[in-house]
């Protein structure tokens, strides 16, 4: 579920020119210049509204923006977090 | 929606005001760094006001820490002193989010005592919009990295006993995995600090180049992991949009005044030159600025406090309050006439002080971009 979002999100919304609209989940989102620095602002703004959710300091990593699987890694764990606390 | 200030935010904005009229009237003569007035700096807490209490800082909230930034634009004539505790306090935002907690307790407390002298060192000859393209390069070294490179335009860098130096780590991999954050002390070997260059304005604000030539840098100095900076970057950018314009917008504010004075003060064909619309229009255009200045600066900074994303406003902020300062003493050396070039009067330096606020942080047209491309343009 939250895979797919993600993905719609960056390929609608980031994919440089719109040229990538098929993205696996383990492609390369910032190797492959799907997502450029100016990318991870925006996805961060997506992903802490859609998922309300926080992501600050040691998860902002470049190995959580990776790739849609890692993404949504951090997503579940976070949102884990928060219905527990 | 609250557009009050709490009790305590005026209090601390008062005092800011009091404290810069009081002890720091007489400073910004020559362009010496003037480090009386930025102890005086320090034992006021300005620098000590967004840190934990648990390392000595005030624990206040970013919102606070902008009104009092903004006080102290306001009442500091000292445009280069107050650029050099912002930068201070910019280095201390950047060690509490990402620092371990050895690098936070070993330099927050001499950061914000004053005792020691921060900088961030990102821009480059070949690389100042273009950041992420920096050249720096901190190699892997036994026990840490071997940083070389330079960096130009640092803000308190002549001067500075700690430098967040930001350098490629990886140059195999984007340049946002490949960037990190190191912290270089003085002293260390490799390590040079050029004389402060000559500028328009800011004149005590001492900006240099710095020199790493085979620098060790121990692993424990990297601020974050390795491969963080350019996210580093990009979220202590959010702060500085915010931060310096809240400086820039309290600088606004005191040249407004200055103008309303002179404008009702000054005669002209019998009547003060307030009554012609061609003066009082460029008086109001500042007041529109103000207000509509602290709208979006205060929606900023909630924001951090809210834990939200602020990168878009911040841009906002940035630009319009920037353009503003800088239009504002444009006019206000034009109302003032001839007596606004003259030196004796405080606009022409307002004015050379301002110009540079739309350069640093990212240019306005940088600005523009970061704006187009949230609007998906
Ligand atoms: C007073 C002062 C203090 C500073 N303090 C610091 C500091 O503490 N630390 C630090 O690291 N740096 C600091 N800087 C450097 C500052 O951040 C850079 O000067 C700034 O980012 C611009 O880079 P540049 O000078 O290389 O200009 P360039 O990037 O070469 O830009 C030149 C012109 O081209 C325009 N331009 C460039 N790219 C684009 C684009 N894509 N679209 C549209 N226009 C574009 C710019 O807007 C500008 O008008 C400081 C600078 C000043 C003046």
């Amino acid at each position: 579920m939250s895979k797919d979002s993600i993905r719609h999100f960056i390929a609608t919304e980031l994919a440089a020119d719109g040229a990538k609209t098929e993205i696996a989940d383990n492609d390369q989102l910032l190797e492959q210049g799907i997502i450029d620095s100016f990318g991870i602002m925006t996805l961060l703004g997506f992903l802490e509204e859609k998922f309300s959710v926080h992501i600050e300091g040691d998860d902002l990593t470049p190995e959580n923006f990776s790739s849609i699987g890692t993404i949504s890694a951090l997503i579940d764990r976070k949102a884990g977090l928060s219905a527990g606390a | 929606m609250n557009f009050a200030l709490n009790e305590e935010q005026l209090e601390i904005r008062d005092s800011i005001i009091r404290f810069a009229r009081q002890e720091l009237a007489e400073c910004g003569e020559g362009n010496e760094f003037p480090r009386a007035a930025w102890q005086k700096c320090a034992e006021m807490q300005l620098m000590a006001l967004p840190f934990p209490e648990a390392y000595g800082g005030c624990g206040a909230d970013f919102l606070t820490t902008v009104v009092a930034t903004q006080a102290f634009g306001y009442a500091c004539k000292d445009a280069g002193l107050v650029h050099a505790v912002c930068t201070q306090l910019l280095c201390g935002m950047q060690i509490n989010s990402f620092g371990s907690e050895e690098l936070k307790r070993r330099y927050l407390p001499p950061l914000m005592r004053g005792e020691k002298i921060f900088a961030q060192a990102i821009t480059e000859a070949g690389s100042g919009s273009d950041a992420l393209s920096m050249r720096s390069r901190a190699e892997h070294a036994a026990d840490g990295f071997l940083l070389n490179g330079t960096k130009i335009f640092i803000s308190n860098g002549p001067i500075a006993d700690i430098v967040l130096v930001f350098a490629v780590t990886n140059p195999e991999v984007s340049r946002i995995s490949g960037l990190s954050c190191l912290i270089v002390e003085k002293g260390m070997t490799g390590f040079s600090q050029c004389p402060p260059m000559a500028k328009m304005g800011l004149d005590t604000l001492q900006n240099g180049e710095l020199v790493f030539a085979d620098c060790a840098v121990p692993t424990e100095n990297l601020v974050g992991s390795e491969g963080q900076g350019a996210i580093l970057f990009n979220e202590s950018m959010e702060w500085e949009r915010c931060l310096l314009p809240a400086a820039h917008l309290g600088t606004l504010e005191r040249v407004m005044e200055t103008c309303v004075a002179y404008a009702k003060g000054r005669p002209a064909f019998g009547q003060p030159i307030s009554k012609f619309q061609a003066v009082s229009s460029k008086i109001v255009e500042m007041k529109i600025a103000l207000e509509l200045g602290r709208l979006i600066l205060y929606k900023v900074a909630t924001s951090k406090d809210q834990h939200k994303r602020a990168a878009l406003e911040a841009s906002i902020a940035k630009l319009y309050i920037s353009e503003a300062l800088k239009q504002t003493c444009l006019d206000a050396v034009q109302i003032h006439g001839g007596y606004g070039y003259m030196q004796e009067y405080d606009v022409e330096r307002d004015l050379r002080d301002s110009i540079a606020a739309t350069i640093y942080s990212g240019t306005s047209e940088m600005q523009q971009n970061i704006i187009s491309r949230f609007m998906g343009l």
